[in-house]
């Protein structure tokens, strides 16, 4: 959907919230699991397909119609973009075999914590702006 | 929703958290029992803990992680100390009365792992309570 009321940016916004709270939910298994033995970190990967996605809407790609979700697309779109959990197999200096550094997971719970406020101020200005239009100027 | 959920993992933390804690005041508490129920000195507990994984209704197949959960409560098989000491009751015949194995050192350092653990994840949740919050105010 195009037009004033629902462009681009709504939707990137949309997405970059769930984002946040897939990673926000990730990082709390991370450290939930941080004395479990043998256990391995995951993390969530959304920003470089975020930035693929915008590229391609930029470079004037057709987002083609799919009648199924698992159906091959050339390229990912904007309304594909999804994020995705990743687990990371890196073996760690630990004699329990659990790779979670609980210093990182705190800095990534504080800089997820900060971007999800970020774009829930960016949602709050459109829409306030939406309605200041829609009100023809008048609070 | 899935800020409720990432809540959920962190007080399934809580919940192991503290039981381990529970465990370790147990066996300091029990360090010179030399009679139980099983007969034989106090043998010290140990939980193990297991990653806890669920289906996730939307996807299929896919497991994805919600939280730890305590998968069983162990008793530490290594023998008990042998502390000579003929005028105690429950000495066997050479003098020797078996007391438990618990090492004090051990548990202070598992009861400091614990609470920072515990520490950690009560962080978390604060930090998921407080996106809930925020998104809460979209629109407002």
């Amino acid at each position: 959907m195009t037009g004033v009321l629902f462009d681009k940016t709504l939707t990137v916004l949309e997405k970059a919230l769930d984002a946040g709270s897939l990673r926000q939910r990730v990082i709390a298994h991370n450290i939930a699991n941080i004395n479990t033995p043998g256990f391995k970190r995951s993390f969530v990967t959304f920003e470089s397909q975020l930035k693929e996605a915008l590229s391609n809407a930029r470079d004037g790609e057709v987002t083609m119609l799919k009648g199924d979700p698992r159906h091959i697309t050339g390229k990912t779109g904007l309304e594909q973009l999804e994020p995705r959990v990743v687990r990371d197999r890196t073996s760690s200096l630990r004699a329990d075999g659990n790779n979670v550094d609980v210093d990182l997971e705190m800095t990534y719970l504080a800089m997820n914590t900060i971007k999800y406020n970020a774009v829930i101020q960016q949602l709050n200005d459109r829409l306030a702006k939406l309605r200041y239009v829609i009100n023809e100027g008048r609070r | 929703m899935r800020l409720f959920q990432s809540m959920a993992i962190s007080a399934s933390a809580l919940t192991a958290e503290r039981l381990r804690m529970d465990l370790i005041a147990s066996n300091i508490a029990n360090m010179n029992t030399t009679r139980t129920a099983s007969g034989g000195p106090y043998r010290r507990k140990v939980a193990v803990f297991a990653e806890k994984l669920e289906q996730a209704m939307s996807r299929g197949r896919e497991l994805t992680g919600s939280g730890v959960t305590v998968a069983k409560i162990v008793e530490d098989q290594s023998p008990p100390r042998l502390v000579y000491d003929p005028s105690h009751p429950d000495a066997n015949q050479d003098g020797y009365v078996a007391m438990p194995n618990i090492n004090v050192i051990n548990e202070m350092v598992d009861l400091i792992t614990a609470t920072r653990a515990y520490e950690a994840n009560v962080t978390v949740l604060n930090a998921g309570k407080t996106m809930a919050l925020k998104a809460l105010e979209i629109g407002r």
